[in-house]
């Protein structure tokens, strides 16, 4: 009976082994990848997602859509406070800053800034949406884990990736929905 | 010279000042500016930077070096040893010799251990990249012709495809996202164009912004940088295969080379 036993575990160790092992072209595609070199590799790494979403080409298959999305929501954390609004004034300078959200690469914001990219929607005016708690908090999951609402989605996981930590995610939130904030003050 | 570096300098200052003005108004279109650019240094220098690297390459090229002391022009390119006239057309393609497919700077390197005997690491990088101006100055405004044929050349085609969709890093940015996707679109004020639109069709080009020659491996180093993941060392496999990808893509797109080389934001 024991013998059984672990001869069914070991058949099931081989078959996902072998289920597992890359096709040959993406062993192919990893040794292209180490011929550039160690720091090049390393930051090529992919987690789990990113390899899916390369693989379909950014467009997800609606059957992988809903655990996608589950496992991207279960990646955001909060502010120990509990507060999804921080400061806009913080938030202000977080979302220019191209280290951190870098976020007028691709998003207007304040109307007065010139150079704004437009790949991402235009954000001026924002917070007409109010300041329900279902819009802070999908304003907040949206910055904190953009893929969490649209995989594969060009913006990236600023919180995810520690860009942004909870409390910055709240920051930028606030820019976007504070009423004092330049993205919603009427001139 | 003290002269030129001096108009030089005042001529970056104005350019500085201008192009600040110019950012404060919302629609600036960038090709009209490099197109500016490029005139106020032919009226004032004469000559255009990128010029200056391809005579510089020229130079290079024909002059004797390496523990064999020969020059290039025993070089093949693809269409006979020293042929230049439109051998940027046809890069990167597979070549016997060296048993791999090369592009423009990885075959001028090959060519530098082969022919003139020196050592992969004695190469200087500035020397390939004057050299690459040179020959990139012969294919000047001509149509692009990649054409993956060989089973090489098929398989590098494929793997540069494959790294223009790797999703990586804390941006979790691969090329097509902003290439394909959303191209036509300005990050910031740069438009973004598609491979079918022709992107990589400048390349060797100077950039006045940076004050610097770059070619096409430069340019796509400088890209992966901006989105947080490291360049790969220069003339491995991931240039080769995303410089084939691209300029295939180009050539289905009908494109054409710009001036060479470029000048460019």
């Amino acid at each position: 009976m024991k013998k059984r036993y672990m001869f069914g575990l070991l058949a099931m160790l081989l078959a996902g082994l072998s289920l597992s092992q890359p096709s040959p072209f993406q062993q192919r595609v990893q040794q292209a990848i180490q011929s550039g070199g160690s720091k090049f590799a390393e930051t090529m790494k992919q987690d789990p997602d990113q390899a899916l979403c390369s693989q379909y080409r950014d467009k997800l298959p609606p059957e992988l859509v809903g655990a996608f999305l589950e496992r991207q929501r279960a990646l955001i954390k909060y502010p120990a406070n509990g507060k999804l609004l921080g400061d806009w004034k913080q938030g202000e300078a977080l979302f220019i800053n191209v280290r951190k959200g870098n976020c007028y690469a691709c998003h207007t914001g304040d109307p007065k800034e010139a150079g704004a990219g437009n790949m991402g929607p235009g954000l001026v005016g924002y917070g007409q949406r109010g300041t329900s708690e279902a819009v802070v908090k999908y304003t907040y999951d949206k910055i904190f884990n953009a893929w969490a609402t649209m995989p594969c989605s060009l913006m990236y996981r600023a919180g995810h990736h520690g860009i942004l930590t909870p409390e910055e995610t709240a920051h930028v939130t606030a820019f976007l929905l504070d009423r004092a904030s330049p993205v919603n003050v009427q001139r | 010279m003290r002269d030129r570096s001096l108009w030089i300098g005042f001529l970056l200052a104005l350019g500085l000042g201008l192009s600040i003005a110019l950012t404060q108004q919302p629609e600036v279109d960038p090709y009209k500016e490099a197109e500016r650019q490029r005139e106020l240094f032919r009226q004032t220098a004469g000559i255009l930077p990128g010029e200056l690297y391809a005579a510089q390459g020229e130079e290079l090229f024909a002059q004797k070096r390496g523990p064999r002391n020969v020059s290039l022009e025993g070089c093949d390119f693809g269409l006979g040893p020293g042929k230049l006239e439109g051998a940027l057309t046809q890069l990167p393609r597979y070549f016997a010799d060296t048993r791999r497919v090369e592009d423009l700077e990885t075959r001028i390197a090959s060519c530098m251990v082969r022919l003139q005997g020196f050592r992969l690491e004695q190469i200087k990088r500035d020397d390939v990249k004057a050299l690459s101006a040179y020959v990139a100055s012969k294919s000047s405004e001509m149509p692009i012709n990649v054409v993956p044929r060989t089973s090489q050349e098929i398989a590098l085609y494929n793997l540069g495809r494959e790294l223009w969709y790797h999703r990586a890093a804390d941006r979790d940015m691969n090329c097509a996202i902003c290439h394909d996707s959303y191209a036509g679109g300005k990050v910031r004020l740069s438009p973004v164009r598609s491979p079918r639109q022709g992107l990589s069709n400048e390349w060797p080009a100077y950039r006045f912004e940076a004050d610097k020659l770059y070619t096409l491996q430069d340019r796509i180093a400088f890209c992966y940088e901006s989105v947080g993941i490291a360049a790969p060392e220069f003339y491995s496999e991931p240039y080769i295969a995303l410089s084939i990808y691209m300029l295939a893509e180009a050539t289905k797109g009908k494109n054409k080379f710009t001036e060479m080389p470029g000048f460019t934001r």
